[in-house]
């Protein structure tokens, strides 16, 4: 299975080359707000182009951080558009549109369970956001949201593969979308260790320390490589140690964001490949594999290491650290979730 | 024409029945066991389809959808000759849901709101609580899990899941469907878009008002061929087929002309090797998504009529479970497997009048039926619309 485009949006911005700029330069703290507690926001406001959200105007925004997302990942296959092609379409969210469902219930609690908003609860049903991508794109093929907290993307990825081998679909448009909120924050600061200074410190492992963030990125998938490839998907596991043993790679990508309360487990998996995390780029976010394995996915067509964007290394691991050019053969992507059972994507270059 | 998979287990709980014998008693006499809303407060009068009783080794505090899942989990495993070995073997569970799926606990959100802060022990639960996850845990599946929320077509596209992870290998036994309780918030939703029906039901009748919502789960054991030889089971049922095609037209209103759910029959039968233009003499019956809804119906009936004629059995058991939104596939496919097996279908409860407009009645009596096939249609909010297709080898 190959990457032909990725689309994202994210709290440093929109787009593959936004990404890339990023990732080129230094590490930059987070918004705070009037109280001083920082997240990672994505401000739809500065997007320019906002053809694509044109039939949006009544979509929230877990909707249209999806869409971008999905539009920005054709547009970036080159691919021209999806119209007359056999495309299946998989949404992975861990909460879904939480802060519309919240405002249903405010709807609920304030004018009563006869006088409440039918917009408001059609946008918060969990395939909403699918149904406005499968609109915008033109999308024909099965379309399905899933959700599976921590490795909700890995799940989507694994049946993306099963869509494309089986012959069900000639593309496959696979992503993530999840949003912040102020519920969601507070359920964080209690479960979890906020970052006081606003910065994930990856390596740090124990205590990991947290700072939400939101976004969405999509993956154009296809089985075989037709035209303009990132890179290849290959082994993709889920709780399956075997699968992940004995392989190499030349970096290890971790998901270290502070979703654990300790992070130690992610020690089992550490290999003599240097070690990146790229979640202070994001935010922390369940579904946060799926944003480092783009980065993994761009160091891989490019060629190219792009560096820890956060340094502290109190276990003296061996860090990724350095931007440049080098061969890259294979990243592998890490993930542990709150049962310490793994999920590993590896990437490869195409 | 893709690999088969074995059906060896279902279970089943809705306001039809605990199981799958109790509720065909129901759907036999076309009993109606709705009433007015006793789970939450609320205001709204329009008559639903509760539940009865959940066993008391399947109640749990706030997990509702949880104790009706394990429920029918617990009839299938039986039923398949699974109790207490599935940890030596390769499970998967993929389960649809709505209601679980979302942090919408209003008594936790209501207390955040007034005070800024709230016990978290609904958000635990929820947490804890992702269906496949929970599920699988539960009963010590160690294969892939996966919940899809997919609207109303979960249940179904939770088994085209399951179907497509056993085909590809990655299980050899999976555990599939969808579970949803009645929850005030869909109840408030759906009754806020003008389709929930102060009456009664009436699937595809003239003078249909909406739906009634419902609450259950419906699971099926699906099996790969090999496994079950391994095992020593033998089944009459199969899995054949499954399709799905988004309709790409709009949020909460079906296409018009039914392009999307054409689609997905379409994709379903090629699966299945049954030839279009030969359908209809292979199809014994279809259980229809049938919401009672006047564009659902509408732009249902008129696919089928179109793709499998006039003399098609076609049948919505909502009349007797309501609408269970996440549950629906997953109940309806256990009902046609039944069906299938039993050699008949039951009537529509509640259609009476034929509509001009989509042009084909469902059956409306027992009736029996002879065929190998049938088709367990799904149609959702957000235009997605899934269909599997069962087969008997009896």
């Amino acid at each position: 299975m190959y990457i032909m485009g990725i689309g994202l949006v994210f709290a440093g911005g929109f787009g593959i080359e936004q990404l890339e700029r990023v990732l080129e330069s230094p590490w930059q703290r987070p918004a705070a707000d009037s109280k001083g507690i920082f997240s990672y926001q994505v401000d739809l406001a500065a997007i320019r182009d906002k053809g694509v959200l044109k039939g949006l105007r009544r979509s929230d925004k877990f909707s249209k951080m999806s869409v971008l997302a999905a539009a920005d990942a054709v547009s970036c296959s080159g691919l021209g558009g999806l119209d007359g092609k056999r495309t299946g379409l998989i949404l992975a969210t861990a909460f879904g549109p939480h802060v519309t469902t919240f405002g249903f219930l405010d709807d609920i609690l304030d004018y009563g369970d006869a006088n409440v908003s039918p917009s408001k609860f059609s946008n918060s049903v969990h395939n909403a956001a699918a149904s406005y991508i499968a609109e915008s794109l033109n999308i024909q093929g099965p379309t399905l949201t899933i959700t599976n907290f921590m490795t909700s993307f890995h799940s989507a990825l694994q049946l993306a593969r099963l869509w494309l081998d089986s012959g069900s679909c000639d593309y496959v448009l696979a992503g993530v979308a999840d949003q912040y909120g102020e519920v969601l924050r507070y359920v964080y600061d209690n479960k979890l260790m906020p970052a006081p200074d606003g910065m994930i410190r990856p390596f740090n492992l124990n205590p990991a320390y947290q700072v939400p963030g939101e976004g969405a990125v999509f993956f154009l998938l296809c089985k075989e490589p037709g035209g303009k490839i990132l890179c290849k998907v290959g082994t993709i596991s889920i709780g399956d140690d075997g699968a992940d043993g004995g392989k190499t790679s030349d970096v290890s990508i971790i998901d270290t964001d502070g979703m654990l309360p300790d992070e130690s487990p992610y020690r089992a998996s550490f290999s003599d490949s240097p070690l990146a995390a790229y979640s202070p780029l994001f935010g922390s976010m369940m579904i946060g594999s799926a944003f480092n394995c783009a980065v993994g996915a761009l160091m891989l067509k490019r060629q190219e290491y792009y560096a820890n964007p956060v340094w502290e290394n109190p276990h003296g691991l061996k860090l990724l650290d350095k931007t440049g050019a080098s061969g890259i053969e294979s990243i592998r992507c890490i993930r542990y979730d709150c049962n310490r059972e793994k999920a590993v994507i590896y990437l490869n270059k195409g | 024409m893709k690999e088969s998979v074995l059906i060896t287990g279902v279970g089943v709980i809705s306001a039809a029945g605990g199981n799958l014998a109790e509720s065909l008693d129901s759907l036999a006499d076309g009993r109606r066991n709705a009433g007015q809303v006793t789970l939450f407060q609320t205001p709204l009068d329009r008559p639903v389809f509760e539940v009865a009783q959940i066993p008391d080794k399947f109640l749990m505090e706030g997990r509702r959808t949880a104790g009706l899942a394990m429920c029918a989990v617990d009839e299938a495993l039986r039923n398949a000759r699974l109790e207490g070995v599935l940890s030596a073997l390769r499970v998967g569970v993929c389960m649809g849901t709505t209601v679980a799926s979302q942090l919408n606990d209003i008594d936790f959100y209501s207390t955040f709101r007034r005070e800024g802060s709230a016990p978290l022990t609904a958000v635990e639960r929820y947490l804890d609580g992702n269906l496949a996850s929970f599920i699988a845990k539960r009963i010590g599946a160690n294969g892939p899990k996966m919940t899809v929320v997919n609207a109303c077509s979960s249940g179904t596209d939770a088994i085209g899941v399951a179907l497509s992870w056993l085909r590809g290998g990655l299980c050899d036994i999976a555990i599939a469907g969808g579970a949803d309780e009645l929850n005030r918030v869909p109840y408030c939703g759906f009754n806020s878009l003008g389709i929930v029906s102060h009456e009664m039901c009436a699937p595809f009748d003239r003078d249909r008002r909406g739906l009634n919502l419902g609450e259950g789960a419906g699971v099926l054991i699906l099996e790969t061929m090999n496994s079950a030889r391994r095992r020593g089971i033998t089944s009459g049922l199969q899995l054949t087929g499954y399709g799905s095609a988004a309709d790409a037209y709009h949020l909460t209103a079906p296409r018009p002309d039914g392009a999307g759910l054409k689609k997905a029959i379409a994709r379903a039968l090629d699966e299945s090797g049954i030839e279009p233009s030969i359908a209809s003499g292979k199809i014994s019956f279809i259980n229809a998504h049938g919401t009672a809804t006047h564009d659902n119906d509408k732009v249902e009936g008129r696919v089928i009529l179109e793709l499998f004629g006039k003399g098609i059995k076609m049948v919505s058991t909502k009349g007797c479970t309501g609408h269970t939104l996440g549950a629906a596939g997953g109940i309806e496919a256990v009902f046609a497997a039944a069906g299938l097996r039993a050699g008949w279908v039951p009537g529509t409860t509640g259609f009476k009048t034929f509509d001009e407009e989509i042009g084909i009645s469902p059956v409306s009596g027992k009736t029996a039926i002879s065929g190998a096939y049938a088709l367990s249609t799904s149609l959702a909010f957000g235009g997605n619309n899934s269909v599997i297709v069962l087969r008997t080898t009896d």
